[in-house]
């Protein structure tokens, strides 16, 4: 045996090239976590393959990643190593195996009922799939598309899949969700008085995680309205309805179908037929859901695409050249016949929040404006909403705890078939271009067109 | 809850590793492997025809993989190979960029079913492209086509719908690029191999795609092409680095060292002989195989 001399020696050795070790990897392991994070964008981006236009990556994302990754846990003597899980597959269930308890609504797309899983009792809400008879591409890529971006899209403020069933006919095709008592549409249609200014934020936080998580995914929702929004009755909140949703299309691809997006919620690029849109038009149906929480109204109850856009017009002011340059680029802004100077006219180039608002907050009315700008480049990003003031000044945000309980319509019985304006139906033609706005204005300058003088308020 | 990673795969259970469809119908475990290894390729090669990026072609090819496994999955007695790897292909597209229309899978399908098998030399797929010139009958497209969606059904069905498949390249890369190699004079030959690895891995009998997470199957890629290439890797364990152990990546090196001596015994034994990719010519194959035992 050697001496203790050579032997703390040969210690300090191997401490030393122990020490090396560690650091090398370290760093291996700081350069892979990058190398992943780059490797999951590209991943979410594979879903369709190709780059994106905004290449965003959510801070919290990374944040999140950081946490279940393999640095935060860091034990080199341990050595874990990270485990993946994603589960397996199994053959879908027969839908026998779940047993009708109340039908909830009565969707364009779908039914959606509650049901109870015979085996563990567990409540659960079933969306049957409608599917066209005579299907000329086989299974209905919109059933495909909205079940492999809900298989994907796992997050807290996100109404989680369980399972797919099929039924006897060869064409029953169900989806199994967890269960939530209330659709914000139903609720607050049955409620007395709008939600406190301090449930509202915490909706409307709510809501905007499960945004900036979709957005950072390279998801877009493209059908954002209160009756697509589930809430518990312990106050969370969670987005459903993914009929619409579509990875954000590449710079180059054939433009998407302009038709997206129930009317009342419609952002102005849309309703003038923009053939390249973003995040952005799901950020101004936040707009309008964030006033509709306040008001317990929708805010822009449109007639129709004319209707519709006076009626944003009449909130936001008509643009102007500043507001948004590429605004007379827009294929149906020519027919509008709003003049190029506006000042000159009596039509209104301010926005009219303020006054619609009276009991909202200075950093409220920021916060909304911002999401219903015209200019879609002016709308701030998931992200950054939920950055803004609005969120940490007072009244606080009300603990999800806190939240009162409401009785559950969907919990109890069928419900009324309500009026709102349907979703575009899929596979309807794209293109709004035949719309006529020439009567938004009338002929001459001024407001004296349809609707538009009528409705401002 | 812990989320599931994106850069995960769902991966099969053991109990749909001990028993497959086609063995609960008497399918022969060999004859199993001989035709989902030949039914990987075609897929491969309808791929390349159908100007598919590798991406979408290794996805369908792992979908391809799944419908048959576990006593619920499919069965050679139910389903030919050949239109499993076509509706794994529609399948696989129409969620993907590059949607390809019935149409044109008919004909690659009927295009490659004219040329000897297994012939599928992927150069010179891409260069002698003569699928767009191939077509069908009518009658004959009307029937294919039904057969296509209602093998599609089949496929989400049995897969309960999950085609959720995350790969190993885009992550091959990245890991390169940790690993510092790329100021190496041959980091390309080096990338190239690691590549092509991550492609024969698809067609390995041992379903390394649908056993072992993408981190660990680039991990694999990685060592085995610096070994070839004589590339000096750093001197540590840094397969851990990327979520492999040691005896995750010997046995992945292993499978994919396999996966050519497989290939070249497959060669062997189907020497002038088509492998069986349609349900009557596995029964023909199984009776010839009775024949033969008499
Ligand atoms: N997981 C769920 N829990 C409770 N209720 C739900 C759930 N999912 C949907 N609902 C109810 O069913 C309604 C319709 O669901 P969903 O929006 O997904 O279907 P849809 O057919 O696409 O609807 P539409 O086309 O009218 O927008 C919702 O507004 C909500 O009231
Ligand atoms: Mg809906």
């Amino acid at each position: 045996m050697s001496s203790r001399w050579a032997d703390s020696e040969a210690d300090a050795a191997e401490a030393k090239r122990r020490k090396k070790e560690k650091e090398e990897k370290k760093r291996l392991k700081l350069q892979k976590q990058q190398a992943e994070q780059e490797a999951a964008v590209r991943a979410a981006q594979q879903a369709e393959s190709r780059p994106s236009k905004r290449r965003r990556l959510s801070n919290d994302d990374e944040e999140e990643e950081g946490k279940n990754g393999p640095s935060s846990k860091e034990n080199e003597s341990q050595r874990k190593l990270l485990r993946f899980e994603a589960g397996s597959w199994a053959p879908c269930r027969h839908t026998s195996n779940f047993e009708t308890l109340n039908h909830i609504e009565e969707g364009s797309y779908g039914w959606v009922s509650r049901a109870k899983d015979i085996t563990t009792g567990q409540v659960v809400a079933l969306k049957k799939i409608k599917m066209d008879t005579h299907h000329q591409d086989g299974f209905p890529i919109t059933a495909m598309r909205e079940i492999a971006i809900l298989q994907r899209a796992r997050h807290t403020n996100i109404v989680s899949l369980h399972e797919i069933l099929t039924g006897s006919a060869s064409d029953e095709v169900v989806l199994v969700m967890e269960f939530l008592e209330h659709d914000l549409k139903t609720l607050q249609e049955d409620m007395p008085e709008p939600f406190l200014a301090s449930e509202t934020k915490t909706l409307l936080r709510q809501l905007t995680s499960a945004l900036s998580f979709l957005h950072s995914n390279f998801i877009l929702h493209r059908d954002l309205k209160t009756s697509n929004i589930l809430l518990s009755n312990r106050g969370h909140l969670k987005i459903a309805d993914f009929g619409m949703a579509r990875y954000i299309p590449p710079p180059h691809a054939p433009p998407p179908t302009q038709l997206v997006v129930t009317l009342w919620y419609r952002a102005p690029e849309l309703l003038l037929g923009t053939e390249t849109y973003s995040t952005e038009i799901d950020m101004w149906s936040l707009g309008c859901i964030f006033g509709e929480l306040l008001l317990k109204s929708p805010l822009l109850q449109g007639k129709n695409e004319v209707d519709e856009l006076a009626l944003i017009f009449a909130l936001c002011g008509v643009p102007t050249d500043k507001t948004w340059p590429g605004f007379w680029r827009l294929p149906n802004s020519k027919s509008l016949k709003i003049p190029r100077d506006p000042s000159s006219s009596s039509l209104k180039t301010s926005s009219q929040i303020r006054s619609k608002f009276p009991s909202l907050t200075t950093e409220g009315v920021s916060l909304l404006s911002s999401l219903l700008s015209l200019n879609p480049d002016r709308r701030p990003s998931a992200d950054e909403v939920l950055r803004h003031p609005y969120f940490s000044e007072a009244p606080k945000p009300k603990p999800m705890e806190l939240f009162p309980t409401f009785p559950s319509k969907a919990g109890q019985e069928r419900r009324r078939r309500a009026v709102s304006p349907n979703a575009p139906k899929r596979g309807e033609a794209p293109g709004m271009g035949d719309v006529d706005f020439s009567g938004l204005f009338g002929e001459g300058e001024g407001v004296k067109g349809s609707g538009f003088q009528l409705r401002v308020v | 809850m812990q989320q599931p990673s994106p850069l995960a795969n769902p991966l099969a259970t053991v109990a749909q590793l001990r028993e497959t469809g086609s063995q609960i119908d008497n399918i022969p475990r060999d004859l199993e492997d001989s035709v989902r290894f030949a039914g990987a390729q075609l897929t491969q090669a309808a791929g390349i025809l159908l100007r598919l990026p590798q991406e979408v072609i290794a996805q369908a090819i792992i979908v391809f993989a799944r419908f048959w496994l576990g006593p619920e999955g499919g069965s050679l007695a139910e389903f030919g190979a050949r239109q499993v790897s076509a509706a794994s292909i529609y399948l696989t597209t129409k969620l993907s960029a590059y949607p390809k229309s019935p149409r044109s899978i008919v004909n690659v399908y009927a295009y490659l079913d004219s040329i000897p098998f297994p012939s599928f030399e992927t150069d010179v797929l891409r260069t002698e492209n003569k699928a767009e010139e191939y077509y069908v009958s009518e009658g004959t497209y009307q029937t294919r086509k039904l057969d296509l969606f209602e093998t599609e059904q089949r496929i989400l069905k049995v897969l309960g719908f999950q085609l959720q498949v995350s790969l190993p390249y885009a992550l091959c890369i990245t890991y390169l690029q940790a690993l510092d190699v790329f100021s190496h004079p041959r980091a390309s030959e080096l990338a190239k191999r690691a590549t092509a690895h991550l492609n024969t891995a698809l067609l390995s009998p041992q379903l390394m795609y649908l056993t072992h997470q993408p981190p660990s199957l680039a991990t694999a890629a990685i060592y085995l092409a610096a070994k070839e290439t004589g590339i000096k890797l750093p001197d540590v364990e840094w397969w851990e680095v990327f979520d492999t152990d040691r005896e995750e990546l010997g046995f992945l090196v292993v499978a994919l060292l396999s996966v050519e001596s497989f290939a070249k015994e497959e060669q062997k034994v189907w020497q002038g002989k088509k492998v069986p990719m349609t349900v009557e010519a596995v029964e023909a194959e199984l009776k010839r195989r009775h024949a033969s035992q008499d």
